[in-house]
């Protein structure tokens, strides 16, 4: 159990602001933690990670890494931590990047061998693809058996087949090791398969705390098919008026009724939603 | 879903609203739509869906009602959930699934072999795909 119970001053774009976060995590649990740029997830993170200051209390496990007395150093907390990108040592081969944390050969072969890396044991880093140098921080991050594995949009600079890719072999990894993992992720679907709970933060306070299907499941009212846009145009047809509306670099048309066009401004935020039954789905 | 084998035998257009009617083996049917793709046109065949949601199953229909879509059928199987029920229907050899509240399927005590008539709104039509000649 991860017990969590802190605060600190922020001096952000938009203005002060204060993280404040109180937050349990269980055992094994895998939790995303989503919110706009700003919100102070990576901060979050870095305290956690011992990399930053804060007021409050850290315990992982019933043993204290922050409280008002003292703070352990990042060296002596059992975390695993995956940046953006990479943090590899350019001079040293992908099996010695893994060793340098810890010389547990067997654990390298095996981290290497769950995420298809062995063949490459012995390349340099910049020798290597995105994908394959994420892979690498990942084993690296798993080779101290942390009890707490950090992820700082570990996928977000990857093309969308090497995510998925990625995300098995993070889950393979999660259910092998059992590690209580935190992951910064704004993908819906990637945060669907592989998070069990998530959490979501703004201007520092936990907004909204869940599972994925509860927190991101776009409801309104029984409308299950539920997205936000902009209206751009009205156009009257006939007896009916197609409202003209931008949802995520698409356009789409929605029929509207006199009194339903009525309603509506050009310019404002709309949401398109309809029933579960009624959309098909093309392959 | 079902699908419909069908041709476009006519588009009636105001602007960028459409009525197309088909031909399904002999029976007309009518879709109503927003802008056509330059495929869609008078002559072409198409594979017609609608969801088992907006088919609508009649028995015994006295008088006028506002459906575009009328269709004889017969009851092919009738599939009883908790709540919901999946009834087969034949339509010219083809078959379609309504799916409808489980309580009315018992109150129309529809069985295997009974004549029906199949109702589709025109907007609840689309076409899924337009077939090469």
């Amino acid at each position: 159990m991860i017990k969590i119970d802190i605060n600190k001053k922020l001096h952000g774009a938009s203005g002060d602001m204060n993280l404040s976060v109180s937050l349990s995590v269980k055992d094994n649990e895998f939790v995303a933690l989503s919110g706009k740029s700003g919100s102070g997830k990576t901060t979050l993170l870095r305290i956690l990670a011992g990399l930053e200051e804060s007021d409050g209390v850290i315990e992982v496990d019933g043993e204290v890494w922050q409280n008002s007395k003292r703070s352990l150093s990042p060296q002596k907390r059992r975390i695993g931590f995956v940046f953006q990108d990479y943090a590899l040592f350019p001079n040293m081969s992908v099996l010695e990047n893994l060793l340098y944390v810890v010389k547990d050969r067997n654990l390298a072969e095996r981290l290497l061998e769950i995420t298809e890396l062995r063949e490459l044991r012995n390349r340099l880093p910049n020798t290597l693809s995105g994908g394959q140098k994420q892979r690498v921080s990942l084993c690296r991050a798993m080779m101290n058996r942390p009890k707490l594995l950090l992820m700082d949009e570990p996928l977000s600079a990857l093309d969308s087949e090497m995510r998925m890719k990625l995300q098995r072999e993070i889950k393979v990894l999660h259910e092998e090791f059992g590690t209580t993992t935190i992951m910064v992720s704004h993908d819906a679907s990637e945060i669907y398969r592989l998070a069990s709970r998530v959490v979501v933060l703004d201007v520092g306070k936990v907004i909204n705390d869940g599972t994925p299907k509860d927190v991101l499941l776009k409801t309104s009212g029984s409308q299950k098919f539920s997205f936000e846009g902009e209206l751009l145009d009205i156009v009257k047809v006939d007896v009916i008026y197609i409202a003209i509306i931008s949802i995520a670099q698409q356009l789409v048309e929605v029929v509207v009724s006199s009194e339903e066009s009525k309603q509506l401004i050009i310019g404002q935020k709309v949401s398109v939603s309809t029933k579960a039954f009624t959309p098909i789905i093309n392959q | 879903m079902s699908m419909i084998n069908a041709n476009i035998t006519e588009i009636q257009s105001v602007d960028s609203l459409n009525i197309v009617s088909f031909d399904f083996l002999g029976t007309t049917l009518k879709m109503m739509s927003l802008d056509l793709n330059a495929e869609m046109q008078v002559g072409r065949k198409v594979v017609l869906n609608v969801k088992p949601f907006h088919i609508t199953i009649v028995k015994e229909f006295y008088g006028d009602i506002s459906y575009s879509n009328k269709l004889n059928a017969v009851v092919k199987s009738c599939e009883n959930g908790e709540l919901l029920s999946s009834v087969k229907l034949l339509v010219n050899g083809v078959v379609f699934e309504s799916i409808i509240t489980k309580e009315l399927a018992l109150k129309m005590e529809l069985k295997i072999g009974d004549n029906v008539i199949v109702m589709i709104k025109a907007n609840d039509l689309s076409i899924q795909e337009v077939l090469n000649d």
